[in-house]
């Protein structure tokens, strides 16, 4: 098998003659060894989570950052390859605002998921000199749950490198996502409130991660229409992890 | 605002896009020719826009001016922006541009272009206020070489209010609930202030003196607002050349625009 591959997957822009294309297919296998981010929305917000890898305990915990702010609306939380994620916001937070610019208006949660997924495909070898020159070699290796409130309400959205994205109520992305999103299918229904959508994101991290849950190795951030978005601080975060604790 | 009250050049001339011959050229004379040329023409022709509760309309005259000359006698100001294909079904904003016709032409496909777009790019129609801030860009962008367009534009906010914005050439904008543009601009306007925003009218029944209270602006009545129209335009043609033939007005509520045509003196 792998070496009926190895003709086709070294041409980043090549399909295989069954119709593949291995380096965007093996992106997506990079984003299963990065850390769990899970994502839920309820009906007054979206709550992200996701599991901060401690690899030693002299790391400062608070400079592992996995999510973060694109507007006053909207956030992501991230899985993969950290570095490849910057240039991501960086251009969904550009987008974003660019259109406060141009529209006077912030910009809809699915807009800036296209937006970011316009930016997933253009890798390859073109040239210098030619029209449009890709900025990335390869593809991405990070997939993203981004997470706002527009108009219509709260939202999810799920972008992969492959450039597609879907809407979700509930998703799990990164090492532990086939046994979060288990989880997720069971207990997820559309009368979450948020405190409980909070509950429910840690519960499932607390199934899936290799270490014990704490309120230093993971980070909660929610959008709602009131607050916008918001990463929990760490009384915050002592506060939720405590509430399940007090669960189980 | 101010800076844009006249297109007629500082020599009262009326303005052509190359210069008139003031007599034949005599080769003889050996006189340097001077050769210009002035992209922008003052095409006449005015523009008007009121904005109530639940509706905006916008007026403009159809006759368009080159000089002393009529080019036609029905040449539509007011355009339908956004909506559904060549005709405009479903749409909501309304463009009038007043000036340089050819620049309004070329301003209202630009903009047009955009709100369509726009539907594509975001999944929903774009609001008036976000059309008005784009107008504007549009307007600055073209900050050196502009558009030679007075624009109104007008429709519903999202809270179904009537909206309405208006432009100088370079872009800057305003909402205001009335405002009227082009060659008849400063005898119709001054006729607003008094009308729609009660400029100088006070209470009747008030003591006399400095105290004596202005009368408030009341929310305008679709009828009362129409007859307005007419009336500011029928003045406009009578001391105005630039100004007549014929009324197109665009009134825009939540349900779509209604358009209304009507005859003007064509004197």
């Amino acid at each position: 098998m792998f070496i009926a591959r190895s003709e086709y997957d070294r041409g980043i822009n090549t399909f295989s003659p069954e119709g593949r294309l291995f380096q965007v297919e093996y992106s997506l296998e990079a984003i299963k060894l990065g850390s769990t981010a899970i994502g839920i929305t309820t009906s007054s917000g979206t709550v992200l989570g996701v599991e901060k890898r401690i690899t030693s305990s002299l790391l400062e915990t608070s400079s592992v950052e996995k999510v973060v702010e694109i507007d006053r609306h909207i956030g992501c939380a991230m899985s993969g390859l950290q570095a490849d994620a910057r240039s991501m916001i960086e251009h969904a937070r550009v987008t974003s605002q660019s259109h406060v610019f141009h529209y006077a208006e912030p910009i809809g949660v699915e807009s800036c998921t296209q937006a970011i997924c316009d930016l997933a495909l253009r890798f390859g070898e073109s040239a210098s000199g030619e029209e449009e020159e890709s900025i990335m070699s390869r593809p991405f290796g990070v997939a993203l749950l981004i997470a706002g409130y527009d108009e219509e309400g709260p939202s999810l959205y799920h972008a992969e490198p492959s450039g597609t994205f879907y809407r979700y109520d509930a998703k799990a992305i990164g090492s532990g996502s086939e046994g979060a999103q288990a989880e997720l299918q069971s207990s997820y229904h559309k009368s979450l409130t948020l405190q409980e959508a909070e509950e429910l994101v840690l519960k499932t991290l607390k199934q899936v991660m290799e270490e014990k849950l704490d309120a230093n190795n993971v980070q909660l951030a929610s959008v709602t229409k009131d607050k916008g978005f918001r990463v929990y601080g760490d009384e915050e975060m002592k506060a939720c992890v405590g509430r399940i604790e007090g669960d189980s | 605002m101010a800076a844009f009250t006249s297109y007629v050049s500082s020599a009262g001339q009326p303005s052509y896009s190359f210069p008139q011959q003031q007599s034949a050229p005599s080769h003889a004379s050996r006189a340097p020719i001077q050769h210009s040329f002035y992209p922008y023409t003052d095409n006449g022709g005015s523009t008007l826009g009121i904005s109530g509760d639940n509706f905006t309309i916008i007026a403009g005259d159809t006759r368009s001016t080159s000089g002393y000359n009529i080019n036609t006698r029905y040449e539509p100001k007011l355009f339908r922006i956004g909506g559904e294909g060549s005709e405009h079904k479903g749409s909501k904003i309304v463009l009038s541009v007043v000036g340089f016709a050819a620049d309004g032409h070329a301003l209202k496909e630009r903009l047009d272009t955009v709100v369509k777009m726009y539907r594509y790019q975001h999944g929903k129609e774009m609001s008036v206020n976000a059309c008005a801030q784009r107008l504007s860009h549009i307007l600055y962008n073209k900050r050196f070489f502009p558009y030679y367009v007075q624009a109104i534009l007008g429709g519903v906010d999202e809270e179904g209010r009537g909206a309405l914005y208006s432009y100088d050439p370079v872009g800057s904008y305003e909402r205001e609930f009335c405002r009227a543009a082009g060659a008849g601009a400063s005898l119709i306007m001054p006729f607003l202030d008094n009308q729609v925003n009660l400029k100088n009218q006070y209470e009747p029944a008030a003591p006399q003196g400095l105290e004596k209270p202005q009368l408030v602006p009341q929310p305008l009545q679709r009828a009362a607002t129409e007859e307005l129209v007419r009336d500011a335009f029928t003045s406009a043609v009578e001391r105005h050349i630039e100004v007549g033939d014929g009324l197109q007005m665009m009134i825009i509520t939540k349900d779509g625009i209604e358009e209304v045509f009507s005859p003007l003196k064509m004197d």
